[in-house]
């Protein structure tokens, strides 16, 4: 693997980083199943690239990406809570209505940012080269977002929102308004994939309408990769192997896309990522198995 | 201290299945009385408990605690009052959360929403004296699992979590019946301990008719929805559990058997 293509897999890498907290916001955190989040990707990369292109400041029009993708979350979390239709169902209902509007958002199926600025742009003065810059770049938004969901998570309000996913009851007895932590969560959740829809369509230079096709299982691979290379208690590790199993899962993907004697291409990559994910969520299943027939072979000798 | 008014419940109201769970409940509890509620299955002792939690919606009378109407609030904004342990031990606690996290939660009843963090070394330290007192060994395991503990001990810790913050109320749903007569016993003994010293009112369902009569002043039997009889002061003590197996009998003119086991054996 050359130096770029790894540079650009730690870049997507870092970026998918974003989405994998979002999932795990949503089916760990609050035991929400929440498809939405293969819209509001690229609902926010749509924002963003169309907000830029019609001069809007590249900040602030990822600002209005996030709260895109945070309305988005709400209108889901509201289907369900309010005509308690399915969790899964409301969401894919979210997405679907989002194909269109991401659409019409961009009023063609794809936008280019070529030569218009972007949240990159103030920094180009310092001569980085480009490639590095937006690796640091990356890194450094996702790694100070890791951090502050991190304490999110320690405060009482994240607390109570974890109670809420953990055990609805209890956290009712204890005084928690559970619907409104879950349209808190679903909200920051699909704030935040909609923030790496806005950091792929700049540093990537393109918004697509089909570009958010297999978030969630690339999102909920980067989850299961992280949980089962670090289990911890701690909120600080649980985000931040989120992350690392964002990081790890491209490599992966990259390498077999490079392994030329394996002879994959890049349109194999959905297969690649189901059978990965599928393996992840097998094994430890087998693990069960397999520990559970050497105890009761303990107990007999 | 708790006021019902003819409080009345009906789940499926107008349908075939139509079930009048409280049929006028007027009862009045002192501030600072402990309560047991007695009866057999379907009789209202768990649906008058989650009348007074706020989680079912009485369909007519009133409720009152203190003198405030509390008819139309909320679960969540009843536990500025009102505590709860459930039957099922892992109900009351959450199993994927450490036993500080879980402190912290029961620590936030009544003012939560903050984006301060919720533990901190203070409260550790008040959490580890907490649950010293169970000698369980529980305050050298802060940072473990609530999952890894057994179902005493998770009833033992809730218990605990239940008086954290002061509230006027504490209801007990059968709290200890899923537990072993041990254990049983050992969490009773936290519970009157706590309800002593925090001066609590409590309304304590048992299907023990031992339970009933050993642990506070006063006990109810509920019967179709309505308190048959109310047991307290000089009486109350004088009752031994074949007189409430009596009077069971007379309210059941029709010499319909008791067919629960567990409301003969005192454990």
């Amino acid at each position: 693997m050359s130096l770029f293509s790894f540079l650009g897999t730690l870049e997507i890498g870092f970026i998918f980083g974003l989405v994998a907290v979002g999932v795990y916001l949503t089916f760990r955190v609050l035991d929400f199943p929440d498809l939405t989040v293969d819209g509001s990707f690229t609902l926010g990369a749509a924002l963003a690239a169309a907000l830029i292109l019609a001069g809007v400041n590249p900040y602030l029009a990822t600002l209005c990406a996030m709260f895109g993708g945070a309305a988005a979350g709400l209108l889901t979390a509201w289907l369900n809570l309010r005509f308690n239709i399915l969790h899964l169902l409301a969401s894919i209902l979210t997405m679907t209505a989002l194909y269109t509007i991401n659409l019409r958002v961009m009023g063609k199926p794809n936008l280019a940012l070529i030569a218009e600025p972007t949240v990159l742009s103030p920094f180009e003065s310092l001569g980085i080269p480009n490639m590095y810059l937006k690796v640091i770049f990356v890194a450094a938004v996702v790694i100070a977002v890791g951090l502050l969901l991190a304490w999110f998570l320690n405060t009482q309000y994240g607390m109570a929102m974890r109670a809420t996913g953990a055990n609805p009851r209890m956290a009712q007895a204890n005084g928690i308004v559970i619907n409104e932590k879950i349209y808190a969560g679903l909200a920051l959740s699909n704030g935040l994939v909609a923030l790496a829809g806005a950091l792929f369509a700049q540093t990537n230079g393109f918004a697509d309408s089909t570009m958010g096709i297999g978030t969630i299982v690339v999102g909920l691979a980067a989850v299961i990769v992280g949980e089962s290379l670090l289990n911890s208690r701690s909120m600080l590790v649980i985000v931040f192997s989120c992350i690392l199993g964002s990081l790890l899962y491209r490599l992966a993907v990259s390498v077999a896309l490079n392994a030329d004697f394996i002879g994959f291409t890049t349109s194999d990559l959905n297969l690649i990522t189901a059978v990965l994910v599928g393996l992840a969520l097998i094994l430890p299943h087998f693990r069960r198995e397999w520990k559970a027939r050497k105890a009761a072979q303990g107990g007999a000798a | 201290m708790i006021r019902c008014e003819h409080l009345k419940v009906t789940f499926n109201a107008g349908l075939a299945t139509e079930k009048r769970a409280l049929r006028g409940v007027n009862l009045t509890i002192p501030q600072g009385e402990f309560i047991t509620v007695i009866g057999s299955n379907g009789a209202g002792k768990s649906t008058l408990l989650n009348t007074i939690a706020g989680d079912i919606r009485s369909s007519a009378g009133r409720l009152y605690f203190d003198d405030r109407d509390v008819t139309a609030l909320s679960a969540a904004a009843r536990t500025r009052d009102v505590a709860r342990v459930f039957q099922d031990p892992l109900a009351g606690t959450c199993g994927d959360m450490t036993i500080e996290e879980n402190m912290a939660l029961a620590y936030g009843r009544g003012n939560r929403g903050g984006l301060r963090l919720a533990l901190n070394e203070r409260l550790r330290q008040l959490f580890r004296e907490q649950l010293s007192r169970l000698n369980l060994g529980l305050e050298d395991r802060l940072d473990a699992k609530m999952g890894l503990l057994s179902g005493g001990q998770r009833q033992s810790v809730s218990l605990l979590m239940s008086a954290l913050q002061p509230s006027k109320i504490l209801l007990l749903d059968e709290h200890t019946a899923a537990l072993d007569p041990k254990t049983a016993a050992l969490v009773m003994d936290i519970t009157d301990q706590i309800v002593a010293e925090k001066k609590l009112t409590v309304l304590m369902v048992t299907h023990s008719m031992r339970q009933a009569l050993d642990h506070g002043s006063r006990t109810i039997m509920m019967h179709e929805g309505q308190v048959a009889f109310d047991l307290s002061g000089e009486e109350r003590s004088q009752y031994g559990v074949k007189d409430l197996l009596n009077l069971f009998a007379q309210i059941r003119p029709d010499g319909e058997e008791l067919d629960d086991d567990k409301l003969l054996l005192g454990a």
